[in-house]
């Protein structure tokens, strides 16, 4: 296996009964948003309720994992010292095809941090972190990368 | 109305001495918050004995329950902690304790903040997400979160957003690209912030001048934002001291009196851009108080215009210029030509803007410092001190559910 893009000293996600089963979906590299049963809207990071019409009944709504960079930051400071040698890094949120207007922070990868920019083209990419969770990147559409 | 007897007045302010991170060894964040309260209560004429309520906001390590315990309060009869996050929460703790003040819950009410993150380490990393311990690995598997924030994080951290400089940046990043906001219009804002400062003995960076070649040539931390983007982290306490206008005629200070105080947030906003990058475009791109500032103005029966001085929480740079914005102080997306104006300049501008130093000068304790120099304004005792001022504006964080005040002098 390649080198991850983080090193192993980063956080994992931790769930909670309204998210596990964001994170098993991702563990199957499928990339799912809450939609609810009611009026349809979606919403992420899940929740218990919709906001829009309080329904608490909902469903996953798998998506083809394209989409368009809403906004990013290039990040050149070391926020854990293991980052150091990692940086520049490329946070983003993208907005998600087919997602209703939800929106994913997550990472660029395969990407020159002069390339990024705002409406760039995206699609997801998996990184297995261990059997049961992955995490899902993004690379420029088209784009084929090594890592990871 | 409020029967005039009623109006919650602040009358008395108390800080200790401000350090660098980790800069104060000789004394717990708990020990500063006893100090601070108590030269408030000095400042005010008061006495510990006549401390009937206090009032705190989110994530405070310093329990009112023990503060009243170990003061020896003959009785406390309130006691309140604000939901909102961080520095979004000290106005509104303020409010709170206005509120006790005005319905007669309390007599006395004493509004406090110590943050020593050198003792406790650095707000905003998120609970149940810290890295791990050195040393092999365990397998990743997927964790049960020990919070509702841990499940919420669980969405941003894995991803290298470590608080809020990033999750932030990434903000003012969507801000330069529909408004077409410049480096050199938020840098206009930490340029002024040290020019305040210097003139401030409290302020940690009094002796560290800045021009805006100093700023544009600070490291970047996480575009747009460079270092100096970036508010102080420090160790020190607040404290003010919240009464009714009938106990404070015979006090030893000039009351300042709360005009207005509105808190919370709009549906969509959510808990702030730091969690939730979903929400609408026009939310993303503001510092999330327009619906506190509608509130704030109309409890007034003032608008922006008829504000003599401002004290606007200053985390990042950036963030003020959303605030100006939501506040009404300019147009959406005008907050960068209008701080570029000079506007926030003492003595000069229109609005003299974070007179102390601010976060980004004097220091960081999550914004009560705000309203200590809100009060010292109308005191006329500011070390900036704008003539003849008689409103200020306090607000508290953007990015988060937050707070705001109208201070008066009578």
């Amino acid at each position: 296996m390649s080198e991850r893009f983080f090193p192993d000293e980063m956080p994992m996600p931790a769930a909670n009964a309204e998210t596990l089963a964001f994170w098993e979906a991702a563990a199957r590299h499928s990339l799912v948003v809450q939609r609810c049963a009611g009026c349809g809207q979606t919403r992420h990071p899940p929740g218990p309720v919709c906001p829009a019409c309080r329904s608490t009944a909902s469903q996953w709504l798998e998506l083809p994992g394209t989409g368009s960079v809403y906004t990013f930051s290039v990040v050149r400071q070391a926020f854990l010292p293991a980052l150091s040698d990692r940086l520049p890094y490329v946070v983003c949120a993208v907005e998600l095809d087919q997602g209703g207007g939800v929106r994913m922070v997550s990472n660029l990868v395969g990407c020159e941090p002069e390339r990024v920019a705002i409406d760039l083209a995206v699609t997801v990419v998996w990184e297995d972190m261990g059997p049961d969770l992955a995490l899902p990147r993004f690379t420029p559409l088209g784009t084929t990368v090594a890592r990871p | 109305m409020r029967p005039a007897a009623r109006v919650p007045c602040l009358v008395g302010v108390g800080e200790t001495r401000y350090t660098k991170w980790g800069g104060t060894t000789d004394a717990s964040e708990y020990q500063l918050a006893l100090e601070a309260i108590t030269k408030a209560v000095s400042d005010a004429g008061l006495r510990i004995d006549d401390v009937d309520g206090l009032a705190s906001f989110a994530q405070d390590r310093n329990d009112a329950t023990f503060v009243a315990a170990d003061l020896g309060l003959p009785e406390l009869r309130y006691a309140s902690l604000s939901w909102l996050p961080g520095g979004g929460g000290a106005c509104a703790a303020v409010a709170n304790a206005a509120a006790a003040v005005a319905d007669g819950q309390a007599e006395v009410v004493v509004v406090y903040r110590a943050l020593c993150q050198g003792q406790f380490g650095r707000f905003g990393q998120g609970p149940g997400n810290q890295p791990r311990s050195p040393g092999p690995p365990p397998v990743p598997r997927i964790r049960s979160a020990k919070s509702l924030l841990a499940a919420h994080v669980a969405f941003t951290m894995p991803f290298g957003v470590f608080g809020p400089p990033i999750a932030y940046a990434m903000v003012l990043q969507r801000h330069m690209h529909r408004y077409g906001t410049m480096a050199e219009q938020m840098g206009q804002v930490a340029v002024t912030a040290r020019a305040h400062a210097a003139r401030n003995p409290r302020a940690v960076m009094a002796e560290y001048a800045m021009t805006m070649d100093d700023y544009l040539n600070s490291r970047m931390v996480s575009e747009p934002f460079r270092l100096f983007d970036c508010c102080l982290e420090n160790d020190g306490a607040c404290a003010v001291v919240v009464t009714s206008a009938e106990r404070a005629a015979d006090l030893a200070r000039p009351r300042v009196e709360i005009l207005a105080e509105a808190q919370g947030t709009l549906q969509g906003f959510g808990h702030g851009q730091y969690t939730n990058v979903s929400m609408p475009d026009d939310d993303y791109t503001s510092a999330g108080a327009r619906g506190v500032a509608r509130r704030l103005w109309a409890r007034a029966g003032l608008t922006p215009a008829d504000v003599d001085v401002a004290q606007i929480y200053d985390h990042f740079t950036g963030l003020v210029l959303l605030s100006l914005e939501d506040f009404g102080f300019c147009e959406r997306g005008q907050g960068g030509p209008f701080a570029a104006s000079g506007a926030l300049s003492w003595p000069d501008g229109s609005l003299p803007t974070n007179t102390h130093g601010g976060s980004l000068s004097e220091a960081y304790i999550h914004g009560l410092n705000h309203v200590i120099e809100g009060v010292r304004q109308l005191r006329g005792e500011s070390t900036c001190q704008v003539q003849g001022a008689a409103t200020c504006l306090v607000t508290s964080a953007a990015g988060v559910p937050t707070s705001a005040l109208i201070l008066g002098r009578p």
